[in-house]
Order: C-alpha cells, then sequence, then structure tokens
C-alpha cells in the first residue's frame, strides 16, 4: 500500500503506470485473438517494426525529411507573422488590413487548402510548405498581436523615453513583453503544423525518392505492413511529446519564467 | 539661475464620448537648473497631465515647452520620467541590465555602460541586486532601479509622477531622504508630482499648488526651510496648514452636499 501510494504521489511515474496499462489493455486484446495481426498488430511486432526501421536507417530519413520541410515552413511563417504583426503595430490601416485577412483564413484548415496548393505548385515540396505556413502564420499573428495589444503602456512609454521609436521599439520592447503570447502562438503553430505536415504527406507523397514520416505510413498501409505504420505513428507521437516537454519546456523556463512573467509549471 | 525648463500657456484638451474635458487651463512657469520643484494638487486636478505633456507623452492642445533654448514635444532622453507603476523596469532584462540597455540606445560603448551603471546603482545602495531580475525585487528596490536607470542617463531634467505612490510609509520616507540627498549630489533638475503635503514640502525648493476643473495654477509657495527638514518643526506645521487651505479639500457633508473645508478661497 506504502509503494503504491509513493508512486502515485509522483508525477512521472503516475503516467508511466497510466501508460503501461493502456498497453495491457492492448496486449490482452491482442492476445484474445479475435483481430488479425494485420488489424492489430502485437506491441512486440511493432517493436521489432520500430528498431527495424531505426537501425536500417529508414526512420531516420523520412523523420529528417518530415523536420526539413516542417523548418522551412517555420522560418518562412515566423518570420511572415512577425512582419505582418510589427507593421501592423505601426500603421493602423495595415493592422485593419491584417484583422481583416486573419478572419478569413484562419478558421480554413490547412488541409481544406490541398486541392488549390495541387493546382497552383504541383506535387511536391512547395505545396506542403505552403499548407504548412498556412496553419503557421494565423495563430501566431493572432497570438503575437493580443500579445501586442496587452503590452503595458508605461513599459511602452519607457521604451519611447530612452529613444527607441518605430520598429525598433517593437522589437526591443514588444516582442519580450510580449513574449508569453508569442510562445502560446508558437506551441499552437507547431502542433498545427505538425498535423498538418503528416496529412499532407499521405496525400502529397514522395518528391524525388525522398518522403517524411506521413509518406512513410502511407506506403507502409499500401503495403500492409501494420506494425510499422504503428511504430511510426509512435514516433509522431514521441516527436510531438518532446517537443513539448523538452523544446517550449526549456525555452518558458529560460524566457518567461526566468523574467516572472508567468506563474512557474507545477512540479 | 537660468531656466531650465519654460511653460507657456499651455492648454490640455481631452475629447471624449460624453464631451470636452479642460485638463489643463493656461499653465506657465518655469523650472531653473538644480531646483527641486513639487507638483501638489488633488486627484483629478491634471498634474499627472501636465508632466507627462513634458515628457512628451500627451499631445497639448496650445502652449509651448522650452527645455533650455529648444523647444520640444516628442519624447526624449533629455526629458526621462519616473513613473509610480513598479512594472517601469523591463522584466527581460537584470537591474543592470535595465540601466545597460537604456545607455547602450544612447550610444555609450559598452565598458562605459557598465562603469555608469554600476556608479548609478551604488549610488541608490542596488549593487548587490545588478544581476536579479525585476520579479525578484520589493517595490522599493524596482523604484530604486528606476531611479538609477534615469540618473545614468543625464536628462536634462527629471520627471517624477508619484514614484514613491505606491510605496508603505515606511519604505517612502526612507526613500524621499535618499532622493533628497542623490539630488543634493547629482544637481539634477526635478519636477515631482504628489498629493502629499508632507512630501510636497519635504522635497521641493517650491511647491505648486494645483486646483482642478480645469486644471490650473493656484499658487507657487517657496518652501525657505532648511534642510534636511523634519515635519514635526513649527515652520513645516505651518507651511503644511498654508498648503493644506490652498488645496480644495472637498469632502461629502451632511445632507450628501459638497461641502468645502473651512479655508477654502
Amino acid at each position: 500500500m506504502q509503494l503504491i501510494k509513493k508512486v502515485f504521489e509522483n508525477k512521472f511515474l503516475r503516467q508511466l503506470v497510466f501508460i503501461v496499462g493502456l498497453l495491457s489493455v492492448w496486449q490482452i486484446v491482442v492476445s484474445t485473438g479475435k483481430y488479425h495481426e494485420l488489424i492489430l498488430p502485437s506491441l512486440g511486432s511493432i517493436w521489432t517494426a520500430l528498431i527495424e526501421s531505426i537501425t536500417s536507417g529508414e526512420m531516420w530519413d523520412h523523420t529528417a525529411y518530415s523536420f526539413y520541410l516542417i523548418g522551412q515552413a517555420l522560418g518562412i511563417g515566423i518570420v511572415l507573422a512577425f512582419s505582418l504583426t510589427a507593421l501592423s503595430m505601426v500603421s493602423p490601416l495595415f493592422a485593419d488590413f491584417v484583422k481583416t485577412i486573419t478572419t478569413i483564413f484562419h478558421p480554413l484548415p490547412g488541409v481544406a487548402l490541398l486541392p488549390i496548393a495541387l493546382m497552383w505548385f504541383g506535387i511536391g515540396e512547395k505545396s506542403i510548405i505552403f499548407i504548412l505556413v498556412h496553419s503557421i502564420i494565423w495563430p501566431l499573428i493572432l497570438n503575437t498581436y493580443t500579445g501586442f495589444r496587452s503590452v503595458s503602456r508605461t513599459q511602452l512609454e519607457v521604451g519611447r523615453n530612452i529613444g527607441l521609436k518605430g520598429l525598433r521599439l517593437v522589437s526591443s520592447v514588444m516582442v519580450p513583453s510580449a513574449f508569453p503570447y508569442i510562445l502560446t502562438g508558437l506551441k499552437i503553430s507547431w502542433s498545427n503544423s505538425w498535423r498538418s505536415l503528416v496529412a499532407a504527406e499521405m496525400i502529397f507523397g514522395a518528391s524525388g525518392g525522398k518522403g517524411g514520416l506521413g509518406w512513410w505510413i502511407y506506403q507502409k498501409r499500401f503495403f500492409l505492413k501494420t506494425p510499422s505504420v504503428f511504430a511510426a505513428l509512435f514516433v509522431i507521437i514521441l516527436i510531438g511529446i518532446l517537443v513539448e516537454n523538452v523544446v517550449f519546456a526549456q525555452l518558458e523556463k529560460q524566457t518567461v519564467q526566468r523574467w516572472g512573467m508567468v506563474i512557474r509549471r507545477e512540479k | 539661475m537660468d531656466a531650465k525648463v519654460v511653460i507657456e500657456n499651455l492648454w490640455v484638451k481631452f475629447e471624449g464620448e460624453q464631451g470636452n474635458v479642460q485638463a489643463l487651463e493656461d499653465i506657465s512657469f518655469s523650472v531653473n537648473e538644480g531646483e527641486f520643484l513639487t507638483i501638489l494638487g488633488p486627484s483629478g486636478c491634471g498634474k499627472s497631465t501636465l508632466i507627462r505633456v513634458i515628457a512628451g507623452f500627451q499631445s497639448l492642445e496650445k502652449g509651448k515647452i522650452f527645455l533650455g533654448k529648444k523647444q520640444v514635444a516628442e519624447p526624449g532622453p533629455d526629458r526621462i520620467m519616473v513613473f509610480q507603476e513598479f512594472d517601469q523596469l523591463f522584466p527581460w532584462r537584470t537591474v543592470i541590465g535595465n540601466i545597460t540597455y537604456a545607455l547602450k540606445v544612447n550610444g555609450l560603448d559598452k565598458t562605459k555602460r557598465e562603469a555608469k551603471a554600476n556608479k548609478y546603482l551604488e549610488m541608490v545602495n542596488l549593487q548587490e541586486f545588478a544581476r536579479a531580475f525585476p520579479h525578484q525585487l520589493s517595490g522599493g528596490m524596482k523604484q530604486r532601479a528606476a531611479i538609477a536607470r534615469s540618473l545614468a542617463l543625464n536628462p536634462e531634467i527629471l520627471l517624477m509622477d508619484e514614484p514613491f505612490g505606491s510605496l508603505d510609509a515606511q519604505t517612502r520616507s526612507i526613500l524621499q531622504a535618499e532622493l533628497v540627498r542623490i539630488w543634493q549630489k547629482v544637481g539634477s533638475t526635478i519636477i515631482f508630482i504628489t498629493h502629499n503635503i508632507q512630501e510636497a514640502i519635504l522635497l521641493g525648493d517650491r511647491v505648486m499648488v494645483m486646483s482642478s476643473h480645469p486644471g490650473t495654477i493656484k499658487e507657487i509657495v517657496d518652501v525657505e526651510i532648511k534642510r534636511p527638514r523634519l515635519p514635526e518643526t513649527p515652520e513645516f506645521m505651518k507651511l503644511w496648514h498654508k498648503l493644506y487651505t490652498l488645496l480644495e479639500t472637498k469632502r461629502f457633508g451632511e445632507n450628501g452636499r459638497n461641502n468645502v473645508l473651512p479655508g477654502k478661497d
């Protein structure tokens, strides 16, 4: 009893117990033999497929390609979103324009643009990046804009007082002051684009023999390699968790938490 | 002595949905080089508006502001403001970083920035907290840091908008004494806004009393009490009463009528 209590007091161990529980249910269902291995593979075969794809380098290649695409899209998206929002802060007319286009395009799911992207850019990297950029900029603009609007008047006046003007005032006072909002925007943009990426890859497939994780899943399903499909899903989940809990958590710790701008995370 | 700041026939109007409000009406005064002027008035008399106009944060309807010989309108590092709000330090920079950054914007090179920042941190007794972030400081320490940052920029005039207004009484009186000490050492020219009569007398060479609706200058009183000034001396109390009667101290009297305390006009 004492041990169980201790395990449940630790957040990490608690979550581990839940995960082990879910995996056990999975394995029990598989062992009933009611479902074919092609529909519901055993944990063992998924593990084997995962290890195999890692050692053969296949998984690395596809993951790297996915990151290569999302990296480019994030670069373009962040630059675009920041330029549009920064210019909005300088010109009210431009702000109205940005607000209007954000209202129009924000509710539009990236995947819905697939046919258009196909017509405009053809099958390949450009189309995927186009869709990713779309899924990145709107939430980033919305959050950054809200952040900029909530910058303390005093801090803005201090900035102007010491001699900052225009875009320099935006980058030196408004951006750090709005950083909690920007970080939230980045998180949403990241998860939006990660989802869109997997979906878009399944439709556009590979270009020039290269393909990302989404394409890999699609390919494996085509050849009925179900364990590999699950292995790829596992990798996608893992990357999602790592980015959220390592990359963003560190970024938050080094910035807004260090500056005392947000309440610290629970232990 | 030369006039450092000259305000000539300043008018400020606020345009609102419920009509326009004349915040300031025909304000003219000057502050001498090295002088400490306190501006005293009830809340809503436009004293904050006045200092914000001088700083360039608020636009004026008509009138002129001169800093030395040159007319000013836009905000600039020649008139540095110390605010009442504790969030006037940039939370993403350390205490010393707040100062060195302001110096960097004003074109000082790196080694000079550090030295200068340290000098002023020492002056406000905050050198131990140089590497701390603002959220780790108390309210009084934040105001000290803000004063250090302002002084480091060597402004021609220091504008202080109730900088001690949110502090507890004890911290407040410590900082008042320190401000006088620093002012005597540095020789800066200061305009200091307050609604506290005692603070106005303790700090100012002159006290400018304002009245509201619209904001006008009621009287400018010389404070001829030797420093350090102590509130319990007869001359201090006499001046306190004089300023008290000059202020329009309204209160709700019986029958809900607006009574004016004796001595008004």
